[in-house]
């Protein structure tokens, strides 16, 4: 019967009834969902997790500081908290800051305005892409601060060039990320908003825009970091004018006179600032806008 | 739509006209339609029936009007097919034919809206009775995202009937759905086709799908596509599935799609 030079052995599973329940009979399950207890609860919280590393660095520094007992090289968090008070009650810290968030938000948004064009250029026209690709792969490398020498020759000392190489540092950023956004929407979706009757600017605004969102947001963040460290680094250089200087004047005006705990201060507002940045505006627009579409987890 | 449009004369709502379709690869010229040619009245099922690579799918995008036949014409009432319209709303395959960014109802009003079609509120209360239609009113506040395959087509159908097209494009709508799904989505079209009315331009792959939900067939053979034949199919209903008469339609459209297989499989083999 069987070829035994083959040696094939096939299983022979057993013949068995056929099975038919009822599902009323078996009963409730008793326990299929359990609430979560307190501290399991706070530790979904990606804002509570986020504050114990906070908590964990700061400690961190307050202990080392101590050990080290040199605050003229690194001061210790109680100083430096001390110092951040006084610069805001007595000094000019608020002021300082002000001044660069202006110049900062008129830069970015000068910025964002100009990437804007060139994106709706580049998508809308074969010359505009070449025109768009060959301007990012040439400025982008280059450092917006080394435009800076050039940029005093043409708008002088004052708020006019730092906004000029907050423009420069913005723009290639966004510009890059949002055409690579918009070159990246799937052709259904490209037909089916053409289909739906969009043309033109509307066809830009209405179904480009959305479809890219992540990544126009994903550049408007690198765009936001690049204008934030290329302003500090700018009135490191020379402040807007003295008188009415930025936040990086004031760490640079404090280090000359050697009060490190203030240039400690002037640093954690920059950090500050950029935190509050990240975490609170961009991580909002997240919320409302790619992370309810379903586009982002 | 108006009258003209919509009409019930004697004229074809629909005319593809010796149509030759080519599209460019990278390294290729393909040409994916020679001379086709059918017509389409209003209020048919017509289904455009053919194995992968006979150009069904792109017949139906020059329909559509994403691009233009290199020879031939088509027509939609007497009027050449220029660019994309929403006299010719379309459904795709793909899931992701809806916006991500807009609920349910926001999906449905879209093109109502972009067209400027009615008033908003009234557009709403349209949008609502076509949701309630494919059975989505609870869903209506819904993301894309959080729906089934299923439902999606559903949201992408309710949006296409909402502008009221002269003629609705279905590029194989149903080909990405399990089986249950896709038998109560053929089920559901139809209920809604006897509901409505429209005239739908239906491309598949599936003989059995052809004869469910086509009045009319056309079938395509393969590379590039060309008319085989064009047969009725309004006689065979989901009842009849199974049945002698159904096997009978279903196996003489598989004859003539794969009659010449055995002399093309020749045919490589001699390469």
């Amino acid at each position: 019967m069987a070829d035994t030079a083959h040696r094939v052995v096939r299983m022979e599973p057993p013949r068995r009834p056929e099975r038919l329940v009822e599902l009323d009979t078996m009963g409730v399950v008793s326990d299929a969902a359990r609430p979560l207890s307190i501290p399991e609860r706070l530790l979904q919280i990606t804002g509570v997790r986020r504050l114990i590393v906070v908590v964990v660095l700061c400690l961190a520094w307050q202990l080392y500081a101590m050990w080290l007992n040199n605050n003229l090289l690194f001061p210790t968090l109680g100083e430096t908290l001390e110092a951040l008070y006084d610069a805001i009650v007595n000094g000019p810290l608020i002021q300082r800051t002000l001044t660069s968030l202006q110049i900062l938000l008129t830069g970015y948004a000068a910025g964002l305005a100009i990437a804007g064009i060139f994106t709706t250029l580049a998508i809308t026209t074969r010359v505009g892409t070449d025109f768009l690709s060959t301007l990012t792969a040439m400025f982008n490398p280059l450092p917006a601060i080394a435009l800076l020498p050039l940029a005093l020759l043409w708008f002088g000392l004052g708020a006019k060039s730092l906004v000029f190489v907050i423009i420069h540092s913005v723009l290639w950023a966004v510009a890059l990320n949002t055409h690579s956004g918009f070159t990246s929407v799937s052709p259904t979706l490209r037909m089916a908003g053409q289909n739906c009757g969009l043309r033109g600017l509307s066809y830009v605004a209405f179904l480009l825009v959305p479809a890219a969102f992540p990544s126009i947001l994903t550049g408007l963040k690198i765009g936001w970091a690049f204008a934030w460290r290329t302003l500090i680094a700018a009135e490191l250089v020379f402040g807007v004018s003295s008188r009415s200087g930025g936040l990086g004047w004031f760490i640079f005006e404090n280090r000359n006179q050697l009060e490190i705990p203030s240039v400690f201060a002037g640093l954690l507002t920059v950090i500050t600032i950029g935190l509050f940045v990240e975490s609170v505006i961009f991580r909002s627009i997240e919320n409302v806008t790619i992370r309810r579409w379903g586009m982002q987890n | 739509m108006d009258a003209a449009t919509r009409g019930t004369g004697n004229a074809p709502l629909l005319a593809v006209d010796n149509v030759t379709l080519q599209y460019k690869t990278e390294q290729h010229l393909v040409t994916a339609t020679y001379r086709v040619g059918f017509e389409v009245y209003a209020g048919e099922r017509y289904v455009v029936l053919g194995p992968s690579g006979c150009g069904k799918s792109t017949l139906l995008k020059a329909v559509a009007g994403f691009m233009q036949p290199v020879e031939g014409q088509i027509r939609l009432s007497g009027k050449q097919i220029k660019q994309p319209g929403s006299d010719r709303m379309m459904v795709f395959q793909e899931f992701d034919q809806l916006l991500p960014w807009k609920t349910v109802l926001g999906n449905v009003l879209f093109p109502l809206l972009v067209n400027r079609r009615m008033p908003k509120a009234e557009a709403t209360e349209h949008a609502r009775e076509l949701l309630a239609k494919v059975n989505l009113s609870r869903f209506e506040n819904i993301y894309p995202h959080m729906l089934s395959g299923g439902m999606k087509q559903r949201v992408a159908i309710a949006r296409a009937l909402a502008m009221e097209p002269a003629v609705l494009l279905m590029d194989e709508p149903f080909a990405a759905l399990d089986a249950l799904t896709r038998r109560k989505m053929q089920e559901e079209l139809k209920a809604l086709w006897d509901d409505v009315g429209f005239t739908v331009l239906f491309v598949t792959h599936s003989i059995e799908e052809a004869i469910l939900v086509g009045s009319r067939i056309l079938v395509l053979s393969p590379h590039p596509g060309r008319v085989k034949a064009e047969l009725n199919a309004d006689h065979l209903n989901f009842s009849d599935i199974g049945t002698p008469a159904f096997e009978k339609v279903h196996r003489r459209i598989h004859d003539l799609l794969f009659a010449d297989r055995i002399e093309t499989a020749l045919a490589t083999e001699t390469h």
